[in-house]
């Protein structure tokens, strides 16, 4: 993409088994300096960040996912094994830093052997050496730096203890100063005759990276046709049986591996690990597991609709009186508009989400640090399969809860395809952080807030309510397809279920962080493009309609002999209804009518088919422009909220009359937004993960009839 | 037909056994690769709240099984 050859700057990748505390030494290394992504525009399908070595010198750190083998069984593992198999793939590194947990080390050293034989600069970082402290494991890194012939350095990710002997053994591999390349695991006389074929057919430049291509010809993404059919011509004429093949190298690995580990790491004499063991018979107790899980959801659920209301309000509150301050200050010209009504009112819209965002990542990443995630896939993994999903679909569809995106690039995790692809075509169901203000502002407006038995809020009920539509959409989908989808692919769920630990904290403000600015300057930016094109179009029309629309107005409150106040209302109104957005949403209100929206509504609805958290956002630029002079003359500003539902309120269809926001409406608009597939980054992310348009275009066909029909259906039970 | 050995699946809770091979290739990369290999020490630790899926510890690493995961791997008890 770079017009400009700049010399490359060197790639050092972070290589390791999943629980490896691979990412806590990735933060620890690059910090902030991390390619925030996963929205469209700035998708990174692996995560990339820079830092420099003693001597000054800038490189960039690569974390693949974490991984077994290089003979994946899932999405995630098959990116390593694609990386390594190909020293053209620009993710190929310079250096691997291999990251090991020393406590499991006999568990953790087949990757690395794996590694070695494919001879490229390499080092063994042991993490965790202050839980191998605590436990009293010793283990003699020189003894185990000879045996394996690499540098090994013992370190903690969680401490920084030894960190910067990383940094200097790195700048030696770079700088060329490596030990002599020993090979780890010798081919049998089969894998010999094919790596060998494959060597001189497809110039490999090293035999175990020969054989890799004899086990993954068939799906490495950059091979050439031609070579894939010789590969595939070789492998079938010498009756190379991969599977078995993988099995018994792996065995001969670890025949191999486990006298060096022996001889190198003293174990204690009893393995203390019953912290772990006495928490999970609580957590994944056959009955309090699920009752647990039920109550931590609820807490989730209460904290994002709690503890967000303060920040929100002052976020809402500040933004108003900007804008009154801006407007009151400069003079009355377009320009001043489009900095209060377009820009100001955008930008309000996107920061007021930033909260409600901040808290549900903080405490899914929390649930996922601590280890919990893991167990939830265990107790759900036979709930969820009755729904065509796995118990890894769990993680997805409960990150769907903050966003859809990051939920479904977590679906990589998930081996059987159809598993995964069911997975990534029912998590845009689950409510996510951005219908919550939509739900706020209709459910406010219609729903009377009262009690029921004494206690419980109708408003809150019907907001749980909205929650629940979204997990009987997913899974009612899920079923669906698991009928109508055809695979033979095996399924497996075979995870391992890490040891608890306390979160590390820089992880979790780290991730935060990285997902909050994601938001602001990813999703925000479309956000903020559509408000001032939205504003555009409500300001201005074809010809000199506005002019004439305004005419028109004052006529007929002259007629009607209206207050001046009511009289420039009516010109707002008439103006709008001229303007480019009252002709865009005119020619929507037929198709919609049926639902009981207006063409307001409209706007509405078709600004919130790129992001639906525009709806909020549309609706206050739509009513500001429509009646302008109130805001300047409120004195509290605290009220926009207030003053925004008033006008909703009052709002009447043209031509009956009668009330647009009935209980009807806006149940009715409730169970558009729960339904409808309203989210360009999710569109985008589904096409990347599936790698074509078909399924990200079957989605938003399937998910907008759905919203169509229920919004039909609950029109017509209500009105 | 007439099983020989016992797999994982009929382990009681709390039961200790040695896993003998895997009798799915797949899954045998997969377990192996993940360090359950003949010879590892595998106990049954619980079973799932909705069933179907078990908890282990081979070699004190600790696995999330499903039923025919489970049924693949022979042991010698």
């Amino acid at each position: 993409m770079n017009a400009i050859q700049v010399p490359r700057m060197p790639n050092i990748a972070l290589v390791g088994n999943p629980n490896s505390g691979k990412s806590t030494l990735f933060n620890l290394l690059t910090g902030l300096r991390q390619k925030t992504g996963n929205f469209p525009g700035v998708t990174v399908d692996i995560k990339k960040g820079r830092f420099r070595l003693p001597s000054g010198r800038e490189v960039e750190l690569t974390d693949l996912p974490g991984a077994y083998s290089l003979y994946p069984t899932s999405a995630d593992e098959r990116i390593v094994a694609s990386v390594f198999s190909d020293p053209s793939d620009p993710n190929y590194p310079d250096v691997v830093v291999y990251v090991a947990d020393v406590t499991h080390l006999e568990k953790h050293l087949l990757l690395l052997t794996q590694l070695l034989d494919l001879d490229l600069p390499i080092l063994l970082a042991l993490n965790m050496a202050d839980a191998a402290e605590t436990i009293g494991l010793k283990v003699n890194t020189v003894k185990l730096a000879e045996k394996l012939g690499i540098p090994v350095v013992l370190l903690s990710s969680r401490t920084g203890e030894n960190v910067s002997k990383l940094l200097s053994e790195i700048e030696k591999l770079l700088e060329g100063n490596r030990p002599p390349h020993k090979g780890f695991y010798s081919l049998n006389e089969q894998e010999k005759n094919v790596s060998e074929a494959i060597r001189i057919n497809a110039g490999t430049d090293n035999s175990y990276r020969s054989l890799l291509l004899a086990h993954h010809y068939s799906w490495l993404p950059k091979l050439p046709a031609p070579i894939r059919q010789t590969i595939g011509a070789i492998v079938f004429d010498k009756q190379f049986n991969s599977l078995k093949r993988q099995v018994d190298e792996t065995l001969e690995r670890y025949d191999r591996f486990t006298p060096i580990v022996q001889a190198t790491v003293q174990f204690p004499p009893r393995f203390p690990s019953t912290i772990t063991d006495r928490i999970d018979v609580v957590l994944t107790h056959r009955w309090f597991g699920p009752v647990i899980f039920a109550l931590i959801m609820l807490l989730v659920f209460q904290a994002i609709y709690d503890w967000s209301s303060v920040p929100m309000d002052f976020i809402e509150s500040s933004f108003g009186w900007l804008s009154s301050a801006l407007k009151a200050n400069l003079p009355e010209h377009w320009t001043t508009q489009l900095l209060t009504d377009g820009i100001v009112t955008g930008l309000s819209g996107i920061l007021v989400f930033v909260p409600q965002i901040a808290i549900l990542f903080f405490l899914i990443t929390l649930l996922e640090e601590v280890g919990y995630m893991a167990r939830v896939v265990f107790m759900f993994d036979r709930f969820m399969r009755r729904f065509g999903m796995g118990g890894r679909s769990m993680v997805s569809l409960i990150s769907g809860g903050a966003c859809a995106v990051p939920a479904i690039m977590s679906s990589r995790t998930i081996g059987n395809w159809k598993e995964r692809l069911i997975t990534i075509l029912v998590t845009p169901f689950i409510t996510c952080s951005a219908r919550i203000p939509v739900y706020v502002i209709l459910i406010g407006l219609v729903v009377p807030s009262k009690k029921i038995l004494g206690f419980l809020s109708l408003q809150s009920l019907i907001f749980a309510g909205m929650y629940v539509l979204g997990i009987v959409a997913a899974l009612g989908t899920g079923y669906v397809l698991k009928k109508i989808m055809r695979t033979r692919e095996l399924s497996y769920l075979a995870l391992e279920l890490p040891v608890y630990r306390l979160p590390h904290w820089p992880n979790l403000w780290l991730t935060v962080w990285e997902k909050v600015s994601a938001f602001i300057f990813g999703a925000g930016r479309i956000i903020l493009i559509i408000s001032i094109t939205l504003w555009g179009l409500a300001s201005f029309g074809p010809g000199d309609s506005l002019p004439s629309a305004e005419v028109n107005a004052r006529l007929e409150a002259l007629s009607r002999q209206l207050s001046p106040e009511e009289t420039e209302n009516l010109v707002a109104a008439y103006q709008l209804e001229a303007s480019y957005a009252g002709r865009i949403g005119k020619i929507f209100e037929p198709l919609i009518r049926p639902l009981g929206y207006d063409w307001k509504i409209g706007i509405a609805l078709f600004t919130s088919f790129a992001a639906r958290e525009v709806f909020a956002g549309t609706l206050a630029v739509l009513y500001q422009l429509g009646d302008a002079e109130k805001d300047i003359t409120d004195a509290d500003e605290n009220e926009t909220k207030a003053t925004l539902r008033q006008r909703m309120q009052a709002e009447k269809f043209t031509d009956s009359g009668k009330p647009v926001y009935t209980l009807a409406t806006a149940l009715s608009l409730l169970v558009f937004y729960a339904l409808a597939m309203q989210c360009a980054s999710t569109l985008a992310v589904v096409r990347r993960e599936t790698g074509s348009w078909k399924w990200p275009l079957l989605q938003f066909a399937f998910m907008t009839l759905m919203a169509y029909a229920g919004a039909w259906v609950v029109y017509n039970l209500f009105v | 037909m007439l099983r020989r050995y016992r797999t994982v699946e009929n382990l009681k809770v709390r039961e200790c056994a040695r896993a003998l091979r895997i009798e799915d290739p797949f899954l045998a990369s997969r377990l192996t690769a993940m360090g359950l290999l003949p010879g590892t020490l595998i106990e049954m630790i619980r079973r799932a709240p909705f069933g179907h899926t078990y908890y282990i510890k081979a070699d004190g690493v600790r696995l999330a099984l499903r039923k025919e995961e489970a049924q693949s791997i022979l042991v010698d008890a």
